[in-house]
């Protein structure tokens, strides 16, 4: 064994303790990216109401490679990384636009929305001198292609063959609450939030699978009752652990012998304009909240009217992105979408809720940073790994780094 | 008749003040130089040149921007920071329509261990009104450039 291995040896508690190493060591951030993002799992890139139109193109990422995602001539969507194929330079530096061919300016290697190369200048020499062999084959010289899959208008992607159809991979339990959102309503994009945070990856998945922290960090859903230990909740998984929907009703803001105890709880706080949680229910049953994290790379979000992806692209061990991508649904009355814009308010780099949670993550890095000698303790809600019908258990971050240490080798 | 003619100087004293109330710490005033009806927005480029419609911050009235500025101050929970806006080429407008001013922000956030960074540079696109404690903000939208924020934005723009 050496040093390294020794370093990198999960605690004999199990999978009831996350080691503070997994959040700083740079050759397991190497091996994650290798494994997980580039390994069988389907990334999520983008919505298909971002590419409308043939041509229309998206930059996005799976893991930390940049890649494209075209909608070819014949309406379907193709997926590419974002690199040309002759010296690797990046296509592409737009988030968005459309075009009818792709070029790399540097040669003027010339692609259709296909991925094929369709030419490039100057391949049978200047006066008879230079030029490509003649055995130069403009077929192998495509972009390289992703597999891509959409469902109910979102868009996903993997770079391995081995990675299993997309509903398989989900598993039925959380393929429902996945439809539940996307369940073939054309969507409508409201727009974009970009922020980067100092914290690993995993700490943003954590923090959505810590069901605990909602009713203790966050104010603004404890009082209002958006998401609070004493509501009615529940915590769903896949079996592999890696997939989970957190899923709770709204609660009054009253005093209780539960909300009592809980700090956070401001039984005399009143918003003076209180249209911002004017929320309507427009799901079927009782959930009126439903944060789910789709392994490895997404988080959809469901609280109240606001729905966004938040896409994670990680940057090295200590930063990830965080895209945020708003939506609704394109058949929205105008009051339905002024509900969103303004729920919105909660979420987002300047979100109400996700200002402390996007500082919380950070704080933890800079916790974390300091030695690889400690371990978080992850035991509220007892060891085990079964949904729980309640929100005050740790089970999802157990859950998840069970699979995680399988997916690893840990 | 209300008057709608305004100076250089006063528009730079709003501007100043504006900045001041947010630095300052005493952001329980920020809502004070807006006037009903207001709208408040925080605004990427990205989404305010694409027409998308999402805000990082939204108030449509004082109410709201009360709401948010105790949020900023009593109930989210962040680390400790300084800011210091810089406000330059100030420019305002009378026509029909009333006031209107143009302005570019930069803001630099001071955060512990730390070496000071901009947070975003942007630009302020306002409407403005006499009222009778002042020079007003009718509407106030902070497009700001960033296509990536560094950390989280814990206070208005």
């Amino acid at each position: 064994m050496t040093t390294d291995d020794r370093r990198l040896t999960w605690p004999a508690e199990g999978d009831s303790r996350a080691p503070y190493w997994i959040y700083t060591d740079e050759g397991l951030y190497r091996r994650e990216l290798e494994r997980i993002f580039e390994g069988p799992t389907w990334s999520y890139v983008a919505l298909e109401c971002e590419i409308p139109e043939r041509g229309d193109y998206k930059r996005s990422a799976v893991g930390e490679k940049s890649v494209l995602l075209v909608r070819g001539e014949d309406g379907a969507v193709n997926g590419f990384l974002n690199r040309c194929a002759h010296r690797g330079a990046q296509l592409c530096l737009q988030d968005t636009g459309r075009a009818t061919t792709l070029t790399c300016p540097y040669h003027q290697w010339t692609y259709d929305l296909q991925g094929k190369l369709l030419g490039l200048p100057f391949s049978r020499g200047v006066k008879g001198q230079g030029g490509m062999p003649p055995d130069f084959n403009l077929a192998d010289h495509g972009l390289t292609p992703l597999r891509v899959n959409v469902r109910g208008g979102a868009i996903f992607a993997t770079l391995d063959e081995a990675t299993p159809p997309f509903e398989t991979y989900l598993g039925p339990k959380i393929l429902a609450f996945y439809d539940r959102v996307f369940g073939g309503r054309p969507l409508r994009l409201l727009g974009y939030s970009h922020q980067r945070l100092a914290s690993n990856w995993k700490l943003m998945i954590e923090n959505i699978r810590d069901t605990c922290h909602a009713s203790l960090l966050h104010v603004f859903l404890v009082t209002f009752g958006l998401f609070r230990a004493d509501q009615p909740s529940k915590v769903q998984m896949a079996d592999d652990g890696l997939h989970a929907a957190v899923v709770s009703e709204r609660g009054r803001q009253e005093l209780t012998a539960e909300t009592g105890q809980i700090q956070s709880f401001r039984p005399d706080l009143a918003l003076e304009d209180p249209r911002l949680l004017d929320t309507v229910r427009e799901f079927p049953g009782d959930a009126t909240v439903v944060m789910h994290t789709i392994w490895p790379n997404l988080i959809l979000q469901q609280q109240s009217n606001t729905l966004a992806t938040r896409r994670i692209v990680p940057r090295g061990p200590s930063a990830f992105d965080l895209h945020w991508t708003f939506f609704g649904y394109a058949d929205d009355d105008e009051e339905m979408t002024r509900r969103r814009l303004r729920q919105a308010n909660l979420m987002g780099p300047g979100g109400l809720v996700s200002i402390d949670d996007g500082e919380i993550v950070n704080r933890v890095q800079a916790g974390v940073s300091t030695g690889v000698d400690g371990a978080g303790v992850v035991e509220m809600g007892g060891r085990d790994y079964a949904d729980a019908d309640h929100m005050v258990t740790d089970v999802a971050l157990r859950a998840f780094y069970r699979g995680y240490r399988k997916v690893m080798g840990l | 008749m209300s008057r709608v003619a305004v100076s250089r100087d006063e528009l730079e004293e709003l501007y100043a003040e504006y900045g001041d109330v947010i630095d300052g710490g005493t952001l329980e005033r920020w809502p004070d130089l807006f006037v009903e009806p207001c709208r408040y927005r925080i605004v990427s480029k990205e989404n305010y040149d694409r027409g998308l419609p999402l805000s990082l911050m939204l108030c449509e009235s004082l109410g709201m921007l009360r709401d948010r500025a105790l949020a900023s101050r009593k109930l989210n929970v962040y680390a400790p920071r300084t800011w210091r806006h810089s406000i330059t080429q100030i420019r305002g407008l009378v026509d029909g329509e009333g006031i209107s001013a143009q302005a570019n922000f930069a803001i630099f956030e001071t955060l512990q261990d730390q070496p000071t960074q901009i947070l975003c540079t942007g630009r302020y696109l306002d409407k403005l009104a006499w009222s009778p404690a002042g020079l007003r903000f009718r509407e106030k939208t902070c497009v700001y450039d960033s296509t990536l924020i560094p950390g989280s934005i814990v206070f208005p723009l």
